[in-house]
């Protein structure tokens, strides 16, 4: 019982494949976030399952049955837009009502109750005789959710639903999401481009650049052991420092030719990166002479602060984050060094940190 | 500057208004060639053929001379000129010297707007009589000549010889009866293998009234208005109910097909007559330069038909009369008198006759090579010219001088319609007088007639 | 809270409410006023309203042969044309012949429009085609009708011969003559219809049927209940267009029935037009046009007091 993509490939006209040989399994009733850069090919990934758009080769099997050629209404699932696709002209109760109307196999009074049913879970009963119009943007959101969750489909996809809306709102939708996804037992295939989503909501994350998935995990395994650069980049805020660095003995590296640090593994002579969270970076005040940075710009961010610094060689910036009493200004002169806990990536930006290749999946 | 302001955008406005005007004047001014010809205005209804034989006669006249130079336009149909003749009365558009049809005689002479051409017959002495005295009379009124007449026809009998022949069938006689053209119409349809339908009559009040005429029947009282203004009109009447039971009785038998009413009708007749859609139809004989040049048959004219066991009174003449207006200079009235001479000489009548079919007025026309070379050629061209002659002038057959001819004539219009598509005759009639009779009614009272 | 994040606000409409009972003006925008309007009041009083009142004048009086108004009759004429079986016939014509034109415009036009939204190859062919009607003249149109309707070289005169049916002369008989004049109207106004609900039906956000594909609406039910309601603004804008130009239609009747045969197809405007500019009666036009006028005014107010709630979203 999930959701199985199998060497799916989808290509306009002879040109490069959108999406090129994607593979995954969904599990019913898991929270699953398709995460990307914008025109990844996230988006014609999910229009693909819900079957709006023809795949150009694989095969996509919902509960054990290959759904290649079903039309979306025979797929028993729901979607919600980024635009939220409501209908201008029904009211909220009608809006959610559509979809039960429009299958003409449900009873009047079947359809009062679920439709009643939805609109409470997502406290809009007090709304429900407005227009589309009529309503903020987080209560479109929540008609689009209603729409979703009246449907008796256990399968929802999700396209970017909070991108419309403020920060603030997207929080607070984002917790609402997840709480009903829960609730109801929803298997949820999420798509959007924001890493923190991801990280928040997903039980697994599926992390496509490229055409392709560069890795699949849970987010703790997204995070510490990223399959590459690009994942290693892609989530964490402040992103991850990327470094130039040369061996300098077994067991000791010498990373931008700034600074040192110890490593537990084998590495190649040279051509390889060091990947370095900005907690995991330590600065110090120094005087000119002992000194490999200078500090560039200061973000107070409450209980910590980010502090932007230009190394002295290849002029490479580097973010560290530090507490917030911590007394930096712009132009201190600093010295700059790293704890243990640093990725490696050869040169073609795969992860060789130890521990790193059991979860290295593409 | 800010008073300047204030003053830009009205003398703008002022500034455009008066360049407008100042160039508006200056192009119009332009379009009018200058000369030292005496311009003379001339409205006509002529369209086709008729028209490029008419400009041919102005032509003639502005070279036979170099004091006046008529203008001529064109001014649509002869219904829709009346009004634009009447409301542009008195304004500088209006024109001097103007075509009115038949019918819209007793509303020109209400009118007053005219100059009666009786005063500059008077003024040259002007020997009328070599005109034909059936159609001056017409036009004439207390013994005074008010237009006079120029294009002149009479409605006439068609039919496709050729076709009569290829199927042996017996032509019609002249100024045939009713049956006379039943039978022609029912054998042709019969023989055709009902691929000719036999005949047609336009939905034309022009066509009933004269039936009426032909069966010596008054439409109006007080003599068809020749004695007084009429008061009461009397469409529902035994010949009327002959013309169309003789219409219907073609109708029911599959022989008749009906173009409608109108101008298209007019032309889809023509065209189904010229494609052997048809055998037979009544039109006027100013058809006949149309009919005769793009015919590939054999073209058969005979006299408008009468009822059965009555005798022809003749039809009267159809066509139109040229009026003068009073609203211009005397020279230019002057000038408009000097054009409808010319029209009336025995050549140019002679040519206007053979280009359109319209009968030559002058009866030394008759005389002229011209005529003399068609009737050579064509001897049915004759026919219209003998009919007009063979009739003797009567109330009956010398038009209908009432007001409001225009709605009578939609009215009858309407009544034949009503027939032809299967309706009663004696209820058409009947709504037919009694609209008619309403619109006079109300007409009389309005121009204040008793 | 940062300043700068956005509420989670509900559009307010009526912000300005307030705004217009201060509204004053001082000499100069009196005189600006005044430059500004003052040519259009003066081109349209001289050309609508002062012919609006003369024609009311008019109407109370009875004309003579010259057009002047003679005797006083009040609302003689109206009683004449009301109690006219004529008059009435001509109305119920028009009428008839209005709601049938706007019907099969409006009706048609959203049956091509919805075909030509199809993303089809080729489709830009048939958008070309069906659009090709507006960029025709009412006087082209007319003689192309008339050339299909002629019973004895027309068109259908020659398919009928084919097919060996009886010919049917579509312009003499009174139920064909109305029928000919509404087909050539409702071909005339396809193009401009078409191209409009085209437009229209593209607008629409595809998402919407996309949202409807996965809750499983038929293509059927997504036009009845998406289409129609979206574009009803639009439908409501061409049908009101369509209903006003057919009431003032009057060139393809001149030139293809002239409101025959028997009065069959003699609208409204066309009969204004004969009784003032073939028969000369001014006072019995000017009375039918203040009647046309009324007709016109009243369905336009309907339109807006009923349809427009309904279309509004």
């Amino acid at each position: 019982m999930s959701t199985v993509l199998t060497n799916i490939t989808k290509s306009y006209d002879s040109e490069k494949p959108v999406l090129n040989d994607i593979n995954a399994e969904i599990q019913t009733g898991e929270f699953f976030v398709i995460v990307g850069p914008s025109g990844c090919g996230k988006s014609t990934l999910l229009r693909m399952i819900a079957g709006l758009t023809q795949i150009s080769d694989g095969e996509i099997r919902i509960n054990d049955k290959v759904v290649n050629d079903l039309p979306p209404k025979d797929r028993n699932l729901t979607m919600v837009f980024q635009s939220y696709a409501l209908f201008p002209f029904l009211n909220v109760w009608d809006n959610v009502a559509f979809g039960l109307k429009a299958r003409k196999n449900t009873s009047q009074a079947e359809i009062e109750k679920r439709v009643n049913e939805a609109l409470k879970m997502v406290n809009l009963e007090s709304l429900k005789d407005r227009k589309p119009r009529e309503l903020s943007g987080g209560q479109r959101q929540r008609v689009a959710l209603a729409r979703a969750v009246a449907s008796d489909a256990k399968i929802c996809l999700m396209d970017e639903p909070l991108s419309n809306l403020d920060a603030q709102l997207r929080i607070k939708m984002r917790q609402e999401i997840y709480a009903l996804q829960r609730k109801l037992g929803l298997t949820l295939i999420y798509v959007t481009h924001d890493q923190v989503e991801a990280m928040t909501m997903a039980d697994h994350i599926m992390v496509l650049h490229d055409s392709k998935v560069q890795q699949i995990g849970t987010p703790a395994e997204i995070y510490k052991y990223p399959a590459n650069e690009f994942v290693a980049s892609f989530f964490g805020v402040p992103p991850i420092n990327i470094l130039p660095a040369v061996k300098v003995s077994n067991g000791r590296i010498n990373v931008n030719n700034d600074f040192e640090v110890n490593i537990d593994q084998q590495v190649p002579a040279d051509n390889f990166k060091v990947g370095i969270r900005p907690n995991e970076l330590v600065i110090e005040q120094a005087d000119e002479l002992h000194a490999n940075a200078s500090v560039k710009s200061i973000e107070f961010l409450g209980d910590e602060k980010i502090v932007y610094a230009k190394m002295s060689n290849n002029g490479l910036e580097v973010a560290v984050e530090v507490s917030s009493d911590a007394d930096f200004k712009a132009y201190d002169t600093i010295k700059v060094s790293a704890t243990e806990k640093v990725l490696l990536f050869n040169g073609d930006g795969v992860n060789i940190t130890r521990n790193a290749e059991d979860v290295v999946n593409a | 500057m800010s008073k300047y302001k204030k003053l830009a955008l009205p003398l703008i406005l002022v500034l455009g208004i008066v360049l407008i005007a100042v160039f508006g004047k200056a192009l119009s001014a332009k379009s009018a060639v200058k000369d030292n010809r005496t311009e003379v205005v001339f409205w006509h209804e002529m369209g086709g053929p008729s028209e490029q034989a008419l400009v041919k006669v102005v032509d003639g006249f502005n070279k036979s001379q170099n004091k006046y130079k008529v203008v001529p336009k064109y001014q649509g149909s002869y219904d829709e000129a009346i009004q634009k003749i009447l409301q542009t009365h008195n304004t500088s558009t209006s024109p001097a010297v103007f075509q009115a049809f038949d019918i819209s005689t007793a509303q020109m002479l209400h009118s007053g707007y005219t100059t009666p051409v009786q005063n500059f017959i008077d003024e040259d002495k002007y020997d009328v009589s070599k005109i034909s005295a059936v159609a001056r009379a017409f036009y004439a009124n207390d013994g005074k000549q008010q237009a006079m007449p120029f294009n002149t026809s009479q409605p006439v009998l068609y039919f496709n010889a050729s076709l009569l022949e290829k199927y042996g069938i017996t032509p019609p006689p002249v100024s045939p009866s009713y049956s006379d053209i039943t039978r022609v119409a029912k054998e042709l349809y019969e023989k055709s293998g009902h691929k000719v339908k036999g005949m047609t009559v336009q939905v034309y009040g022009w066509f009933l009234e004269q039936a009426l005429a032909n069966a010596n029947r008054q439409l109006a009282n007080n003599n068809d208005g020749h004695t007084g203004n009429p008061t009461k009109v009397n469409v529902n009447n035994p010949d009327t109910v002959e013309f169309l039971n003789w219409i219907k009785e073609n109708i029911k038998a599959g022989d008749f097909i009906d173009y409608g009413s109108g101008a298209n009708a007019g032309a889809n007749q023509t065209a189904g007559f010229l494609s052997d859609k048809v055998g037979i139809f009544i039109q006027s004989s100013a058809s006949m330069g149309q009919l005769s040049k793009s015919n590939k048959n054999k073209l058969g004219i005979t006299y408008f038909p009468h009822p059965d066991g009555k005798k022809a009174n003749g039809v009267s003449i159809g066509g139109a009369a040229l009026w003068i207006s009073n609203d211009k200079p005397k020279d230019v009235q002057r000038g408009a008198f000097e054009f409808i001479k010319y029209t009336l000489k025995p050549e140019v009548q002679a040519q206007w006759q053979k280009s359109t079919g319209y009968l030559a007025l002058n009866k030394d026309s008759q005389k002229t090579d011209i005529l003399k070379e068609l009737y050579a050629k064509n001897p049915e061209s004759k026919v219209p010219g003998e009919q007009l002659a063979h009739a003797k002038a009567n109330f009956s057959n010398s038009g209908i001088l009432m007001e409001g001819m225009q709605l009578t004539r939609q009215l009858e219009e309407v009544a034949m319609e009503t027939v032809y598509n299967g309706g009663d005759i004696k209820t058409a009639l009947n709504t037919a007088d009694k609209n008619i009779n309403d619109n006079l009614t109300q007409l009389n009272k309005a121009n204040g007639f008793k | 809270m940062l300043k700068t994040s956005t509420t989670d606000a509900i559009p307010d409409k009526k912000v300005n409410a307030t705004h217009r009972h201060s509204f004053r003006l001082n000499a100069k925008d009196k005189y600006y006023a005044a430059v500004f309007l003052g040519p259009s009041l003066l081109v349209l009083g001289l050309f609508v309203f002062y012919p609006m009142l003369k024609t009311l004048y008019i109407s109370l009086f009875l004309t003579n042969t010259l057009g002047n108004t003679t005797v006083y009759v009040g609302l003689g004429n109206y009683v004449n044309l009301i109690s006219s079986p004529d008059f009435i016939s001509s109305l119920f014509v028009t009428l008839f012949y209005v709601f049938a034109v706007t019907f099969f415009t409006v009706a048609l036009g959203l049956l091509l429009a919805n075909l030509a939204s199809q993303k089809l190859p080729g489709i830009a062919i048939f958008r070309t085609l069906y659009s090709v009607t507006m960029g025709v003249s009412v006087a082209v149109a007319a003689i192309f009708w008339l050339f299909i309707f002629n019973p004895s070289t027309g068109f259908f005169a020659l398919m009928s011969s084919w097919f060996n049916l009886p010919v049917m002369n579509w312009l003499t008989n009174p139920t064909s003559a109305m029928w000919a004049v509404i087909i050539t109207t409702v071909w005339m106004n396809l193009g401009f219809t078409f191209l409009i609900l085209l437009g229209a039906i593209q607008s629409v956000p595809n998402t919407l049927y996309e949202a409807a594909d996965v809750e499983g609406a038929s293509s059927n039910f997504q036009f009845f209940h998406i289409t129609i309601p979206m574009i009803s603004p639009t439908l409501f804008f061409v049908s009101t267009i369509t209903i006003i130009g057919s009431f003032k239609s009057f060139g393809l009747i001149d030139m293809i029935t002239k409101g025959g045969p028997t009065n069959a197809t003699n609208m409204l405007v066309y009969r204004i037009y004969k009784d003032a500019f073939y028969s000369g009666n001014y006072s019995k036009s000017s009375a039918e046009a203040i009647i046309l006028t009324v007709i016109i005014a009243f369905f336009t107010l309907l339109q807006f007091k009923f349809l427009e709630k309904k279309v509004n979203y």
